[in-house]
């Protein structure tokens, strides 16, 4: 999780974001990536399903992100699995936002 | 007729029992006080008890407080003022007496034995005087004199008023057949319309018949007179057959003793039967009585709820009983005295209809129930099962803007926990309590506890209730 992703990087890496802050950024790197692929970042706010967002992965290597916009009403605890296009995890990051 | 059959076959053995027996312990205070004067005044008092709850019944306040004072306070004074009388009939007395014994009054004071000897000293000139208590109690009036204990007999009488004897200027204290105190101090009576040839012992005499109910026979040293004193009167007697009469009369001993056996026995027939009226009375009045309502909200217990099993929801918490009883037992009704118990050794898992009956409800005796609300319960089961969860830590607070929380590590990262199946299905993280950034920064190991939810759930044996949490916060580049 990072606050912004800048030049294909993710910048300020971190577990917990401001609600003050303009957006969280889920960044996911895949390699190798045999073929083309669709992956879903699947935003939940405590256990809450928030957001679920489709992304293309492309041979051979690819990285690819997602981001929310945070509000005063975003705080708690959140998760973002990362699924393929059956549904298995492929991966669960978690953070929260704060004050 | 019917509703009579019907009422009494409402009442629970446990009633019977608690007649029975408050009536036999109030017909033992009868047999054992009878003829007392705390037993005339315990008679006042329950008199004045009764006229309290009719003042209280019509409302009339002023008077139930003064009712109920004088009744506390008659309580002390009887304590206080007949301690002797009480005292004298309990030590008396031994414990099968107390608690079985029927009569007091077994023992006949001879009275033709007396009155020989009576009249055989006054033919000898030899003074004497002869007390038979009535039915108030003479310590007060009395004092001094020996204890003797010793059955009537001539020679006794003869050799206690014997010139030579140290007690024979005293009183004898006559008790049933027995001579109980000799050498007794009598009250002197002051009184200045005497023949100027009475002596002490009948000032003697006419003092103690005047204060108290005793009879006091008086045998003139000088003149060989013998004389009966009773109340305000002195009277000389001139012939054995009427001082025996007067001594009968005045002990109530009648002449035919066949006729006194059934009087007694009458007697004691009537109180058993009377205690065990008043007794029902009362016991009626208090658990049977006035109608009276009041709702209560109980918690419901449930039990035998089978092992591997748990209960994920119920229609209610707590069901409204309207009970109703007598209003002394209604207004002393505690919700902790009633309680509401379900048996779940039937239920199955998934959803229970389960109606509450009487069977469920425990009361206190005398109280019935009128209602439940509501009479059916949704119980919902669950088979139990344990799960390994995430843990997730619930961040709170606010770090300083040129922080920022670069990573963190926890230890255990799952948690095992038990509960419902269908609960645990939905569940896919555990969330710790919140736990503040604003004082953090730099490395650091904090803990914090698991929040469990919902509350049914629980941590498995063996696993940990929190997690070590090993943070790093760097400046923002």
């Amino acid at each position: 999780m990072c606050e912004e992703v800048v030049d294909n990087t993710p910048s300020n890496p971190t577990m917990v974001f401001s609600a003050g802050k303009e957006k969280a950024v889920c960044f996911s790197l895949f390699d190798p990536v045999p073929q083309k692929t669709v992956i879903y970042h699947n935003w939940y706010h405590r256990d809450i399903p928030s957001a679920r967002i489709q992304l293309t992965l492309n041979p051979p290597r690819w990285s690819t992100h997602s981001s929310i916009q945070l509000r005063k009403t975003d705080i708690g605890p959140w998760r973002v699995e990362i699924t393929n296009e059956k549904g298995k995890v492929l991966g669960v990051l978690r953070f929260s936002v704060t004050d | 007729m019917e509703k009579l059959i019907n009422f009494l076959l409402s009442m629970r053995w446990q009633d019977f029992i608690d007649i029975c027996l408050n009536s036999y312990i109030l017909f033992r205070f009868y047999v054992l006080f009878r003829g007392t004067n705390v037993f005339r005044v315990l008679i006042g008092m329950t008199v004045l008890w009764f006229f309290q709850r009719i003042a209280i019944s019509l409302g009339l306040i002023v008077t139930s407080w003064v009712v109920q004072g004088i009744v506390a306070v008659g309580a002390i004074i009887i304590i206080v003022v007949f301690r002797n009388e009480i005292r004298r009939v309990l030590q008396a007395k031994n414990l099968k007496s107390i608690l079985w014994g029927l009569s007091s009054k077994s023992a006949i004071t001879p009275t033709e034995i007396i009155a020989d000897s009576v009249f055989d000293m006054a033919h000898r000139k030899c003074g004497g005087l002869i007390v038979f208590p009535g039915k108030e109690d003479l310590s007060d009036a009395v004092q001094g004199g020996i204890p003797w204990k010793g059955m009537i007999t001539r020679e006794m009488i003869t050799s206690i008023f014997w010139q030579d004897n140290p007690v024979h200027d005293g009183a004898a204290i006559v008790q049933g057949d027995q001579i109980s105190v000799v050498g007794a101090i009598l009250p002197l009576s002051h009184r200045d319309d005497l023949p100027s040839y009475y002596g002490t012992r009948h000032r003697a005499a006419l003092g103690l018949a005047d204060a108290t109910d005793a009879l006091v026979i008086v045998v003139s040293e000088e003149r060989g007179d013998v004389l009966v004193a009773k109340g305000n009167r002195l009277r000389a007697i001139r012939q054995k057959r009427t001082l025996e009469q007067h001594i009968q009369e005045h002990l109530g001993i009648a002449a035919d003793k066949k006729a006194a056996v059934r009087k007694g026995g009458l007697e004691i027939a009537a109180a058993a039967l009377l205690s065990i009226v008043f007794i029902t009375g009362i016991w009626f009045s208090v658990s049977r009585g006035q109608d009276t309502l009041v709702s209560l909200d109980i918690p419901v217990d449930y039990t035998n709820r089978a092992t591997g099993t748990e209960i994920v929801s119920t229609s209610v918490k707590s069901v409204s009983l309207v009970l109703s009883g007598s209003g002394a037992l209604v207004k002393s009704v505690t919700p902790d005295q009633v309680s509401v118990r379900l048996d779940l050794s039937s239920a199955v898992i998934g959803s229970n209809s389960l109606s509450i009956t009487t069977d469920n409800i425990s009361l206190p005796p005398g109280i019935l129930l009128r209602e439940v609300t509501p009479e059916l319960i949704e119980v919902v089961l669950d088979e139990t099962v344990k799960k390994q969860l995430p843990v997730q830590i619930d961040w709170a607070g606010k770090l300083s803007p040129e922080l920022i929380l670069l990573d963190f590590t926890m230890s255990p990262e799952t948690i095992e926990v038990m509960g419902g199946k269908q609960i645990l299905e939905k569940i896919t993280t555990l969330y710790s309590e919140k736990v503040p950034l604003d004082n953090l920064s730099g490395k650091g190991e904090i803990t914090a506890k698991i929040v469990l939810n919902p509350t049914t759930l629980k941590i498995a044996p063996g696993s940990k209730d929190k997690v070590t949490i090993q943070y790093l916060i760097q400046k923002r580049e």
